[in-house]
């Protein structure tokens, strides 16, 4: 008798649970599920310049394998990621190293260390795209008052991806310092102190203890900045739409063109869904090494 | 039925019609008809849409509708269209949009309302429908159906620095060779002046090149095939890329109207080919009002062909009130308010507001407006408005002309190679139905 009475009381708490929970759940789906399978829907359907549509099952995806210019995006979307990321946590780690050494910083000061990441990246490529114009922008200018070439920047096939990198960086890097400047304060003093009595050198101790204790920290930023990174869209479409010809036309801008602009909704969201794939395998790849460099 | 006896019909059916409709719907028309609507108007922020918008509230007080502005930049409000006309969405009733660019193409996707038959059901006293370019209004008209009404008139013109040409005793260029000639000896002549400039983004190519291939005596499809590996089309390849290449300014595949602006008005620029819609930025400050000569661009082998187009408002196909929509597209492009808007700048696509006596006034107080109105007629008198080609996929033909330029400027193809790629894409496109 009890335990059918506790039965329907657990039956009842289940169905007040579900009820309550079901706006959650409703609404979950539907910002989340259904633009998703959407683009599934629309990446197995071809759509003509004037919006006719057509199901084509997997032909997006052998189009996209056949297409040069897909694998140029990925190339380009992946030179620009290592490079961006790369540089980004070299230069994350030292300003994280400098702010938590230097205590004595006014606070001003500190504030103005971690701003750039606070700026619209619209508002950040615009204000590149003044700066490193090649005849009016400050860059050169600055370049060639030290007796140095000018340079093309943005407007050079060779240099555009190390530029648009080098704003990016400007932008990210103190983000990466400000996570890895909690993981620095989070490590336990008492390591420092052996080593200290041990009379391991700064560089030691920085190799051999602070590095590998930051690694999931790091290792966090890292996740945090390749998804960024790799969908890398507002700045690079302000200050280069893809260009010089197609030299820094990554897969997210591609797939903007080919969507917005050439309206093949379908093949862009083929393009797009890849481009989803990528992101996720490498978040996967990298929360799995977190778990094997975590303490 | 050949192109231009269907042009010509096509024009003569509009004219009657304009006539015969002013007549017939004049007498009962009445602005407050549809008073207490609201009408969406999809913009762009562009110079254009903003003259217009200075009257918003005229608009509103005279029909008692309410007009809700959704103003993008162009390429964002090309976005939201997109968005909204594929989901059949009757959120816009009106938008803006450039027949030359993608006319063809939302034809075609059924996305304009038949405006042919507005004409016929309402038309105040005052619209005078055959005062509007009729050239504008062709290159508006797709089958037999009229999509769009021209809200101004504008085209390339070459703006040079009279200042500059004396003292390098170089003159007013009458021929494209004239033009090259001339950034030589500026470049000889004064080696801190950018000689010439254009525009060098890939997108925004097609804009300046067409009146260069035209001009040239080039065609963009021969034999419904591309013909950019014509010897014209080389040649006029040849011509822009080196222009950019060997006069232009360092970054130049990266300048579109922005750049080219900032540039010319700095004072670093002795020439530029941009926009007409340009003058009210590059006069911005006064310095370039006394030095500056404008003209539009020389002849070449085959004559003076100018690219002339016009932004156009269009009623959605989705709108559930393309009569009140109506309504707001006869007033914006009404005789009144094209002159207004011709006071700011923006050139009408009326030839009896460009001869309005308050209008002449406002051109006769600088002799850089009076240059910029003479260049203007020689646009609606003689110019073209395909830019890019003639197809429904006009957008991404565009992009073929660009990166073909681009390959030159940066020197990473021969002509030979960088027509033979685009003539590739092109004919790809052009095959398309």
């Amino acid at each position: 008798m009890a335990h059918a009475a506790n039965t329907i009381t657990r039956d009842g708490q289940r169905a007040e649970l579900a009820a309550l929970s079901a706006p959650a759940v409703l609404f979950t789906l539907a910002m989340i599920a259904f633009p998703v399978i959407y683009t599934i829907w629309l990446g197995f359907h071809s759509f003509s310049s004037t919006g006719r549509q057509s199901f084509v099952g997997l032909g997006n995806y052998s189009k996209l394998i056949a297409d040069n210019e897909f694998w140029h995006g990925l190339w380009v979307t992946f030179a620009l990621y290592v490079l961006s990321l790369a540089l980004q946590l070299v230069l994350g780690i030292w300003l994280a190293l400098l702010l938590f050494h230097a205590k004595r910083l006014p606070g001003a000061v500190r504030s103005l260390f971690i701003s750039p990441f606070m700026m619209p990246p619209v508002v950040a490529g615009l204000m590149w795209l003044v700066i490193l114009d090649p005849s009016l922008g400050a860059a050169n200018y600055i370049l060639q008052s030290v007796g140095l070439p000018p340079s093309d920047w943005l407007a050079s096939p060779v240099w555009v991806i190390p530029t648009v990198a080098l704003i990016d960086t400007w932008q990210w890097a103190p983000y990466v310092a400000l996570i890895v400047l909690g993981g620095l304060q989070s490590l336990p003093p008492s390591v420092y102190e052996a080593a200290q009595i041990d009379g391991a050198s700064a560089f030691k101790t920085f190799t051999r203890i602070t590095l590998p204790l930051l690694l999931p920290t790091i290792v966090t930023a890292t996740i945090l900045r390749s998804v960024d990174l790799l969908r890398f869209f507002d700045i690079i479409y302000i200050t280069t739409q893809g260009g010089p010809g197609n030299a820094s036309n990554t897969l997210n801008i591609y797939g903007f063109r080919v969507g917005f602009e050439f309206f093949n909704i379908g093949y862009a969201s083929a393009l797009m869904l890849t481009l989803t794939a990528i992101v996720f395998g490498a978040v996967v790849a990298f929360n799995r090494l977190r778990g094997a460099v975590a303490w | 039925m050949s192109g231009s006896a269907f042009a010509t019909r096509v024009a003569v059916t509009i004219v009657a019609l304009g006539a015969v409709t002013t007549a017939a719907t004049a007498a009962g028309f009445d602005w407050k008809k549809f008073q207490g609507k609201t009408v969406t108007f999809l913009a762009n922020n562009n110079p254009v849409s903003q003259a217009l918008l200075l009257y918003k509230d005229d608009f509103e007080k005279l029909t008692g509708m309410t007009l809700k502005v959704d103003g993008y930049q162009e390429q964002q409000m090309r976005q939201r269209l997109v968005t909204v006309m594929n989901a059949h969405s009757d959120e816009v009733d009106v938008f803006m949009t450039l027949p030359s660019r993608e006319g063809e193409q939302f034809a075609a996707a059924g996305w304009y309302g038949d405006l042919t038959a507005m004409t016929k059901s309402e038309t105040a006293k005052d619209y005078d429908t055959v005062g509007l370019s009729q050239a504008l209004l062709k290159a508006a008209t797709f089958g037999s159906k009229l999509t769009s009404m021209p809200m101004n008139i504008e085209g390339p013109i070459l703006y040079y620095r009279t200042d500059i040409f004396k003292k390098c005793g170089v003159e007013k260029p009458a021929t494209i060779k004239d033009v090259e000639a001339a950034a030589q000896k500026i470049k000889a002549c004064d080696g801190s002046i950018t000689p010439f400039v254009s525009r060098g983004l890939k997108p925004a190519v097609a804009y300046t090149f067409s009146n260069v291939l035209h001009n040239i005596g080039g065609s963009y499809i021969a034999s419904g095939k591309s013909n950019l590996c014509s010897a014209k089309g080389k040649e006029a390849l040849d011509t822009y890329s080196g222009l950019l290449r060997d006069f232009g300014p360092p970054g130049v595949v990266n300048y579109s109207f922005q750049q080219i602006s900032a540039l010319y008005r700095s004072g670093r620029a002795a020439m530029a080919f941009e926009s007409s819609n340009e003058l009210r930025t590059v006069m911005d400050g006064g310095e370039r009002l006394k030095d500056t000569g404008l003209t539009p661009f020389p002849a070449g082998e085959g004559g003076q062909v100018p690219t002339a187009i016009g932004w156009g408002m269009a009623v959605s196909a989705y709108s559930k009130q393309p009569d009140a929509a109506w309504y707001f597209v006869q007033w914006a492009t009404s005789p009144e308010i094209q002159k207004r808007m011709a006071l700011q700048g923006i050139a009408p696509p009326r030839p009896a507001v460009a001869n309005d006596p308050e209008y002449r006034k406002w051109i006769d107080e600088q002799p850089v407006r009076k240059e910029w109105q003479a260049a203007l007629d020689v646009l609606a008198t003689k110019g073209s408005s395909e830019v890019g080609y003639p197809i429904v996929a006009n957008p991404e033909s565009r992009e073929f002309i660009g990166q073909a330029v681009q390959d030159l400027i940066l020197k990473q193809k021969t002509v030979d190679q960088a027509c033979a790629d685009a003539d590739k894409g092109l004919d790809a496109l052009i095959a398309q139905k």
